[in-house]
């Protein structure tokens, strides 16, 4: 940390200053916040953090299940499952009932399912935090899943997949995820009109029966309570809630299944390319992490990385390159470089990414690229701790995620540590270029150079979206049993 | 560093409530004042964490691009993260020649161009060349983004910037021991801005403009929206510019842009953190205080001309239906703002909104149904905004006809009380959300100060938005929703658009 007598800054008697030549006085330390956990007797693990900065109070439920568990013809289940879960109401109450009542008081609960969990969350202004953890419960334990907001939510996705290759941006982050993960596995698996149609209401109800039971459920409040009467509060509400089933099993393994070369998928009404570039990840765990997130960084991360330089400031082919390394929690993430070009210069911009890799792997990088890199983290770290519910959601996923505590902590320390002969042999060992997956979105017929140029092997992608007859068909055949 | 259309709703209808007694407590954080070159200073104090966010609001954006100049609002902005006099080069005096350079090579190069056809074409081959020779040698020169880079490894997050109709925002934020660091930059480029790789950046700006507009059937239905519904105010262009000006954008141009519109009583930021308000005086004195005063600009004169009849456009497209459909209003300090708001609380809202309630959820005919009440901007007349996405195997005349009936409803219901209380509420504790969020509360400060003259009307608006009645909801859509002041675009399939 550069240092300078806090008097002299203070004083303001210095003339204006080049930026390059400040000094800074050290950083006062951040005030980290004391959560207060606890498992209730059903298993519950609650998590509790008071704040009166604000007459509000916002909490989570975070449910061990998620899209990975869909079944294979029934992709859609999950998500379908968690925005039913509050659209169709409770027991006591109808969804659109729900919507008067929680907006009448300007407050919000909300549902859904990701891929890899399950979440419920609230938001109230403190005086009707009674009312909204009631409805909030009410979600959580007695949804109704009723028809008719099934039938929404099916409307709503079947939309969306008709909407699907409208966006060249979207369409190009989908099939590099599906390339990479594999289309037939949990990972890539992609919702379609026939798996929707498969889905009914028992599904829903035997979904959420399956992963909604206390002890797969961590519970946080943040905000303006009494911690003694919030306790008592969720005791009320959630204390007598004793469903059981056997433990949620593991999320299913990815497997490294690599599909090197060049995908296209022609969209002819567009005169921009874009592209993905890369291979599978890691996970955030890793040893190895923080020394690729730098590598990435370097490559892609900002205004001062390679990329960013070359192919935007320098030749001027794109708004937007990036590149990092992208790790997910519980399984193993990306290695992206993305980005979109004017449909003539496709080839050329994707030629310049590939020397940009193979520069990466052959050589360190300098000192300047390291300092550049890790201070950007490193200095940045202090917004990690703006917010004292920022130190709550924190905790909150490592715990779900099996992660230390000090996780952050433990990471920031393994970013200061990274030299740069740990950037060249990271680069060397998990990068793969010859195995590199490259989807470019765009009309091929202005390309200019052919993308055969670049002396891999040039695929083309069918992103024709399934028609929904056979669909139809099902749902009929659904309804009549 | 975008060009943002698309004001969020919520954004704009934020006008306010909270009692007066908060309004009380929040004055004793904030503090104002104006350098004597008439730059305008808020500095709100909240120390929980150690650090700030800084919102720079330049009270000019592509309404003030001049014609067959459109997109150099945004070209500037882009410009302004190229560094200054002694960051981004290497050698500035001999840079400065070298740009001169570019410039005269490139005004040849123009001359011969601007004979169109009888230009000749082996002479224009020789000024390219030329051309490209010249900013290769003033390339040389360039350490390239220096600039953000020093911000970045300064630990500055949320590093961005947006041109919009109205105005131009810049924004980040610091760890706050590194407060000194975002004046000396700040006033750096705008006391001595420098136009470095300028022609390149165009290539990006030009590249920016396909993403958002040329490749997006979205993009192309707004830019054909609003080139129709105006026909002599300059919303009617896009603030990226159109494609020809873009590429025959110069420096003397961004330059000129600058010297007119960037005065400093014409730019007002927030300061939002961990700061002590008198350090930030001082600083401001030291470092923007360099800056000369310079006149306002004038303001603008063209006033949009009556709208004789209801404007149709369509927009020939391969993707999936999309429907919007505009009606003329009144600029943002007409006493009725605080009214389209609410009717625009009313029609969008959560799951409660007609608009959600009638299209969506009812007759599922829509996948999604928004509006906007103060689109594109607010400083002029403008227009209040209908959006429809048809849902699948739906069609934009169904959706069409279901908005004229919501807007019909509300010309002859009049809205119930719960309704109407609910619109409200809303807009109070969405106020109250917004609180704990430094870069949301600077950019907050500016937006109320230079768009209705005091930061104190996120607060106090919230004392008209209370005061209207159903009376004023039905009387406002009666006067303002009328078939003969609106335009409406949506996609057909290609081939139907001829």
């Amino acid at each position: 940390m550069r240092l300078l007598t806090a008097a002299i800054l203070a004083c303001g008697l210095i003339q204006a200053q080049d930026p390059a030549a400040l000094k800074f006085p050290p950083l006062r330390p951040v005030h980290i916040p004391q959560v207060e956990t606890y498992t209730m007797r059903n298993g519950i693990r609650v998590y509790l953090l008071e704040n009166h900065e604000l007459p509000l109070v916002n909490g989570l439920a975070l449910v061990r299940t998620g899209g990975l568990f869909d079944p294979p013809d029934k992709i859609g289940l999950a998500s379908l499952t968690g925005t039913v879960m509050r659209s169709g109401g409770t027991r006591a109450k109808s969804g659109d009932q729900l919507n008067e009542e929680l907006e009448n008081l300007a407050a919000s609960v909300e549902s859904s399912i990701g891929d890899t969990a399950g979440e419920v969350s609230f938001s109230t202004l403190s005086a009707d935090t009674a009312q909204v953890l009631a409805a909030f419960r009410d979600v959580i334990r007695e949804p109704a899943f009723r028809q008719d907001k099934i039938d929404l939510a099916k409307m709503q996705i079947r939309s969306a997949i008709a909407r699907r290759n409208d966006n060249p941006n979207r369409i190009a982050a989908r099939e590099f995820s599906r390339l990479i993960y594999g289309k037939n596995t949990p990972y890539g698996a992609q919702v379609e009109y026939d798996t929707v149609a498969r889905i009914t209401r028992d599904d829903l109800v035997a979904f959420y029966r399956r992963y909604y039971f206390p002890a797969n459920v961590m519970l946080a409040v943040y905000g303006d309570f009494d911690s003694a009467r919030m306790k008592a509060q969720l005791e009320r509400l959630f204390g007598d809630w004793n469903d059981t089933q056997p433990p949620v099993p593991a999320f299913p393994k990815v497997e490294r299944r690599p599909a090197p070369g060049v995908y296209v998928a022609t969209k002819s009404d567009v005169d921009q390319t874009v592209f993905y570039v890369g291979q599978l990840g890691g996970e955030l765990r890793d040893k190895d992490d923080p020394a690729l997130e730098v590598m990435g960084d370097i490559l892609g991360g900002g205004f001062a990385s390679r990329l960013f330089k070359r192919v935007r400031t320098e030749l001027g082919y794109a708004y937007d390159v990036s590149a990092g390394w992208s790790p997910a929690y519980n399984y193993p993430g990306t290695f992206e470089i993305a980005g979109s070009t004017k449909s003539a210069s496709t080839a050329d911009t994707l030629a310049v990414i590939r020397q940009e890799v193979r520069r990466l792997r052959t050589a360190e990088v300098s000192d300047e690229e390291l300092r550049t890199a890790k201070e950007t983290l490193l200095n940045s770290f202090v917004f990690n701790f703006d917010r004292p519910s920022k130190t709550l959601s924190r905790m909150l996923r490592y715990e779900y995620y099996g992660y230390p505590k000090d996780f952050i902590f433990q990471y920031q320390k393994a970013i200061a540590a990274v030299t740069k002969s740990d950037v060249l042999r990271v680069a060397k060992q998990y990068l793969d270029p010859a195995q590199f997956t490259i989807v470019a979105v765009g009309n091929p017929a202005e390309f200019g150079k052919p993308l055969a140029s670049l002396g891999l092997p040039v695929h083309s992608l069918d992103i024709t979206i399934p028609k929904p007859e056979a669909a139809e068909v099902t749902a009929r055949r659904a309804i009549g049993r | 560093m975008r060009a943002s259309r698309l004001r969020l709703c919520l954004l704009l209808c934020f006008p306010l409530l909270i009692a007066a007694q908060d309004l009380k407590q929040f004055e004793k954080k904030v503090t104002e004042f104006t350098l004597s070159n008439g730059m305008k200073f808020i500095v709100l104090e909240r120390h929980d964490a150690p650090v700030v966010s800084f919102h720079t609001y330049v009270n000019a954006g592509s309404v003030d691009d001049p014609s067959g100049e459109t997109g150099i609002a945004h070209m500037f902005e882009h410009m302004a993260f190229k560094g200054t006099e002694t960051i981004g080069t290497k050698n500035y005096a001999a840079e400065k020649q070298a740009l001169d350079a570019v410039e005269q090579a490139y005004t040849k190069l123009a001359a011969e161009q601007a004979k169109g056809a009888r230009a000749d074409a082996k002479r224009t081959a020789v000024l390219e060349s030329g051309v490209k020779a010249a900013i290769a040698k003033a390339e040389s020169y360039v350490d390239p983004n220096a600039y953000p880079r020093l911000i970045e490894e300064n630990g500055g997050v949320g590093l961005n910037a947006q041109t919009g109709e109205d105005a131009t925002e810049y924004f980040y934020s610091l760890p706050s021991n590194r407060v000194e660091l975002w004046f000396s930059l700040e006033s750096a480029r705008f006391l001595h801005p420098v136009f470095r790789e300028f022609y390149k950046e165009r290539d990006v700006v030009r590249e920016e403009r396909r993403m958002r507009v040329d490749s997006d059937p979205g993009g192309q239905v707004m830019e054909a929206l609003l080139a129709t519904a105006f026909e002599a105010h300059p919303y009617r262009r896009p603030t990226s510019g159109w494609a020809s000006d873009i590429m025959s954008l110069r420096v003397a141009a961004a330059r000129a842009f600058f010297d007119k519109y960037y005065a400093p009583a014409n730019i007002t930021i927030a300061i939002a953190g961990d700061v002590n308000p008198r350090q930030m005086k001082l600083f401001a004195e030291k470092y923007f205080g360099r800056i000369p005063a310079r006149p306002l600009p004038p303001p603008l004169h063209t006033v949009e001309p009556p709208q004789r009849g209801e404007k149709r456009v369509r927009i020939a497209s391969d993707s999936q239906p999309l429907l919007e459909m505009v009606y003329k209003r009144p600029d943002q300090n007409d006493p009725d703002d605080p009214v389209f708001d609410v009717i625009a609380g009313i029609l969008d809202s959560g799951r409660t909104g007609l608009l959600y309630t009638t299209l969506v959820r009812d007759r599922k005919i829509a996948m999604v149904a928004a509006c906007d009440a103060t689109f594109p901007g607010g400083r002029y007349p403008s227009l209040f905004l209908f959006y429809a996405a048809p849902s699948m195997g739906h069609t934009v005349e169904e959706n069409e006809k279901a908005l004229d009936e919501v807007i019909e409803r509300l010309k002859t219901t009049k809205v119930d009380a719960v309704t109407l209380q609910r619109v409200k509420t809303k807009v109070r504790a969405d106020l109250i959300r917004q609180l704990d969020s430094d870069s949301g509360m600077a950019s907050q400060l500016t937006w109320y100060e230079v768009n209705y003259g005091d930061w104190r009307k996120m607060f106090t608006g919230l004392d008209d938005i209370d005061k209207v009645t159903a009376d004023d909801v039905e009387r406002v859509a009666q006067k303002y929703f009328v078939k003969e002041h609106r335009t409406v675009a949506y996609t057909v399939s290609k081939g139907e658009g001829k």
